[in-house]
């Protein structure tokens, strides 16, 4: 076991973690943050998709000792938080998940390419989210809802 | 986005969804997300050998307790699964291996420790001995006479030989163009995004055994745990939570389900089992393996006059509970005339089994193969006649002046314009168009092909039909419980699973409508079987027939008894009075459903003397005439495709489809929609194959290619609504037929784009390879 510190949706803990445990079991298991989910565990499917000091990684292959000193957001921390709040409006209106298990995910990757996108096209978007599954919808209220969020997002900002 | 226009037009309303919040937030509770103290995790030893006898299973040294072989399961009693024919051979599955493993991947041993990762480091260290027994893999090659068997006492290794005929297909043997084809739709996982899971442990207070899982049925796997374990079925609770996609994967009783349930009973503390995706890849349902070989018999004119030939469905290792794999044959053969007037049918089917994982129900159940095999016969009929694919439709499609028709398979279109979808799909592609581009050429050097293939969809089908599938459990009907509270709002308990198809909403709509008030007022409960009406789950398209049937049943009865009360408090005759926005009226004076509802439950001195107190209505539902009602629909789609590389895009991809009456067109869209993804999946990427020794080939998303983004093009929908006669509101299923059509059509499209040199594409998935192999085989260039 090794004694880590990070900071976890802003609270800073410090934990004995065993060294071959992933940061999204971590996540789950031993901090009971269970909205990160985990699709495939090999880093395929994007469910499990947090944010480390800013950059979204997969979870799954991150081991949770590499996080000394780090900073990590999940989905349980941006429930109070623009624009997060504006994006999941978008995913709720434009019809963007069905059976919800991809959406965390989805949404942390969503709000990481509009950050960086202010102005996603369609084959951006796609070829951004080309690292997440999502088995139920095909795709189209997930891409309409980054887009027209984006656009909101824009808006308010100028 | 609600489109609804006012208060009380709920059926036809695009309302938003109420389930998505807790998705949003994060916040929803999937089986791996439930946390019950004392709780520690198991898993499974499989078999690594694909056919042995057992010789032994060590359990790892100092872990002996902790290991769980079927010996210390104690009593099960493994349920006779598939059809109740006595042509069908039923094998006992139990739970962990017997005296033989049948497929790598098979449940060995159960091992359980704090953790998920130090259970899998005991998983690890048992060993099973086995001698090795031939392997079974192709299942044309394994009912030949004198080859091995999966079962001692087996004279091959059908399940099931069985033929499906009507008309007399001797009549035209001298038809004038008799074309034999084979098409092959291959093995492939239903892969939902949230794989398999079981959370049990005896409940001391209620003095019964919890069963959480990722199911669509909890009712009915209520009973197959009970009758497994030897349990009485009041001493069996199954909770389906949040359930992360199921299309069809998840209505098994499979032997997960049970060693859990087994080992909760013996071990005294919780236990959780979630699958991992190496597991859900081998050892979850896997769907399809289907091989046909016919001839269609035609006139010169392109009239299709019979259809005979066989076909082979490769069920894998075991029969699973209920149905067993029979379903997926006798579906796909009475599917094989299409939505054609064909008039003569002989299909002899084999359903075999094979050393691999066994084959279950997924999104289309039986219809992908089906449709890809008679929808590429057509176009390549048309091609053999030289005719454009869509005129020879045009002649053989049943038209809706023959409604309801009798299909030789057996079934009956009770509704519909097929023509008129086809017209429609023509010009939503705008057909001539691609014609001249594909006379231009393109400039990359790729072709360019359209195709179109029609389906149907049958769903609402009840007792009529399962009985004459001899189903071991005739999903006849569903039942719901609709509960007014005292200040007039509403619960309602229903036996079918919400896992992603809106039914939270759709259903509060339906019930909405019969009760006045918004839906808003109203929460639909589902999923735990101590809370529920008895329900036989969401599979087959039927929850919106039945669950909804029975939910604006029980609405409707409990409406009248608000009817009842509101004119007697408003001091009016019945007759006189209506119930809408949320009260009763009589002329201009109008009381509010809380008040009545306040009456009805805490003041019965103010109800009238004929009306007894309590507001809560169980009714079942079923349509009157249980056959089914179809869905149905035309797909085209314009691919592009490199020669070379084999390497298919698809530009433009239309859907004319009919399903009746729609409860909430946003939620129609998105499962047309996502259905189609799923059946370009199964077109393009998506295989499960086995090396000949019995080894599974696609064991993660590596190499096990799930669609994603950029492979999804936009899908433009185009809605024709005949609403079925014979249900309520007049909707009909229609969860599945996105996923029917796709193979067929984007094949369709391949081979329009290669139909000068006569390129063959008869297999799914059309992957890279076999797009550049068919190519350079028409080419007469080595492959």
């Amino acid at each position: 076991m090794t004694v880590t510190h990070l900071t976890i949706n802003g609270e800073t803990i410090s934990q004995d973690i065993n060294p071959r445990e992933s940061l999204a079991d971590f996540l789950r298991e031993r901090r009971n943050l269970t909205g990160t989910h985990l699709g495939c565990e090999h880093g395929a499917c994007g469910a499990c998709t947090v944010s480390l000091d800013g950059m979204v990684v997969r979870s799954c292959v991150v081991l949770a000792v590499m996080c000394e000193g780090r900073k990590i957001e999940t989905i349980e921390g941006t429930r109070k938080s623009e624009p997060m709040d504006v994006i999941r409006r978008h995913f709720h209106e434009k019809h963007a998940l069905q059976c919800g298990f991809c959406t965390p995910g989805m949404l942390m990757m969503a709000r990481d390419i509009i950050a960086r996108y202010p102005e996603p096209s369609d084959s951006v978007i796609r070829s951004q989210l080309s690292g997440q599954i999502c088995r139920c919808t095909g795709y189209a209220g997930i891409i309409a809802a980054i887009e027209s969020a984006a656009r909101e997002i824009r808006d308010a900002v100028e | 986005m609600n489109s609804h226009d006012g208060p009380g037009r709920w059926i036809g309303a695009s309302l938003l969804r109420k389930e998505d919040r807790r998705h949003l937030l994060g916040a929803s509770t999937f089986v791996a997300d439930v946390r019950i103290p004392g709780m520690q995790d198991i898993a499974f030893a499989r078999s690594q050998l694909a056919h042995a006898r057992v010789v032994s299973i060590e359990k790892p040294q100092g872990f002996e307790n902790k290991v769980y072989t079927l010996a210390d399961l104690g009593e099960i009693r493994c349920l006779d699964a598939g059809p109740e024919l006595a042509t069908f051979r039923t094998v006992p599955y139990p739970p962990l291996a017997g005296d033989r493993v049948r497929f790598v991947g098979q449940t060995v041993a159960a091992c359980i420790a704090p953790t998920r990762a130090e259970a899998e480091d005991i998983a690890q260290e048992v060993l099973l001995t086995g001698e090795n027994l031939p392997v079974v893999i192709d299942a044309v090659e394994a009912i030949k006479p004198g080859g091995a068997t999966l079962f001692d006492g087996w004279q091959d290794n059908a399940f099931i030989h069985a033929t499906i005929a009507d008309g007399d297909i001797a009549s035209v043997a001298n038809a004038p163009i008799q074309m034999r084809r084979q098409f092959k739709m291959n093995r492939q996982a239903t892969a939902p995004l949230e794989t398999r899971g079981v959370v049990a442990y005896w409940d001391e207070r209620l003095d019964e055994l919890v069963v959480y899982s990722s199911t669509q049925g909890p009712h009915l796997m209520r009973f197959g745990i009970a009758q497994t374990l030897g349990l009485p079925e009041h001493k069996v609770r199954v909770i389906a939570p949040d359930v992360g996609g199921g299309f069809g994967g998840k209505n098994r009783l499979m032997p997960e389900e049970i060693a859990v349930a087994a080992i909760a009973m013996k071990c005294g503390h919780p236990v959780r089992w979630i699958e991992d995706r190496r597991e859900h890849l081998i050892a979850s349902v896997h769907a399809r393996d289907h091989y046909y070989d016919f001839t269609l018999y035609a006139e010169n004119t392109g009239r299709v006059l019979g259809l005979k030939g066989e076909l082979f469905v490769d069920a894998g290792a075991y029969s699973l509970w209920p149905s067993g794999p029979y379903m997926e044959s006798s579906m796909a053969a009475r599917n094989l005339p299409g939505p054609y007037r064909i008039e003569h049918l002989h299909v002899e089917t084999h359903t075999v089994a094979t050393n691999k994982t066994p084959l279950g129900p997924y999104r289309g159940v039986a219809r992908p193969g089906a449709c890809f095999a008679i929808e590429r016969a057509m176009d390549e009929l048309a091609h053999e006649l030289g005719m454009d694919p869509v005129e020879l439709r045009r002649i053989n499609l049943v038209r809706a002046t023959d409604m309801p028709y009798h299909t030789i398979g057996g079934l009956i279109l009770d509704t519909g314009d097929y023509p008129g979808a086809l017209e429609a799909v023509v010009d939503m592609v705008d057909l001539p168009a691609i014609r001249a581009r594909q006379k231009q050429g393109e400039s990359d050097g790729r072709r360019i092909g359209v195709g179109f293939a029609v389906y149907t969809e049958q769903s609402g089908h009840g007792t009529i039909e399962w009985t004459k599938r001899k189903s071991r459990v005739v999903p006849g009907y569903e039942s719901a419980t609709v509960r007014m509270l005292p200040d007039g709002t509403v619960h309602i308990m229903v036996g079918i699973l919400n896992h992603g198809q809106g039914l939270e909403t759709s259903l509060a709509q339906v019930a909405a409508h019969e009760l006045g008030i918004d839906p808003s007022q109203i929460s639909i409960r589902h999923g735990d079987t101590n809370a529920t009406p008895f329900g036989f789950g969401t599979f087959a398209s039927r929850s919106i027939v039945f669950s909804g049937g029975a939910v604006a049943r029980a609405s409707s009865i409990l409406a009248d008894k608000l009817r009842k009360i509101g004119a007697h408090l408003l001091q009016s005759p019945v007759e006189s009075v209506t119930l809408r926005d949320g009260a009763v009226h009589a002329g201009a004076a109008s009381i509010p459903i809380s008040e009545i509802a306040r009456a009805g439950n805490i003041r019965p001195e103010m109800l009238p003397t004929d009306v007894a107190p309590g507001l809560e209505i169980t009714a079942t539902y079923e349509p009157p005439d249980s056959g089914g009602v179809f869905s149905y629909g035309v797909h085209a789609a314009v691919v592009a495709a490199d020669p070379d590389t084999g390497v298919v895009e698809i530009l433009q991809y239309a859907v004319a489809e009919d399903c009746g009456t729609m409860i909430n067109p946003m939620i129609v869209d998105g499962q047309i929609i996502g259905g189609i993804a799923q059946g370009i999946g199964t077109a393009l990427y998506e295989e499960s194959p086995y090396d000949p020794s019995g080894e599974p080939l696609a064991t993660t998303f590596g190499d096990y290619m799930m669609p994603c983004a950029p492979e999804i093009p936009r899908i433009d929908i185009r809605h024709f609504v005949s609403p079925a006669h014979n249900t309520l509101h007049g909707v009909k299923g229609m969860g599945e037929g996105g996923a029917i059509a796709p193979p067929a059509t984007i094949a369709n499209a391949l081979s329009d784009a290669f139909r000068d040199i006569g390129a063959k594409f008869a297999e799914t998935p059309m992957t890279p390879r076999r797009v550049s192999e068919a190519v350079a085989r028409a080419r007469g260039d080595a492959v």
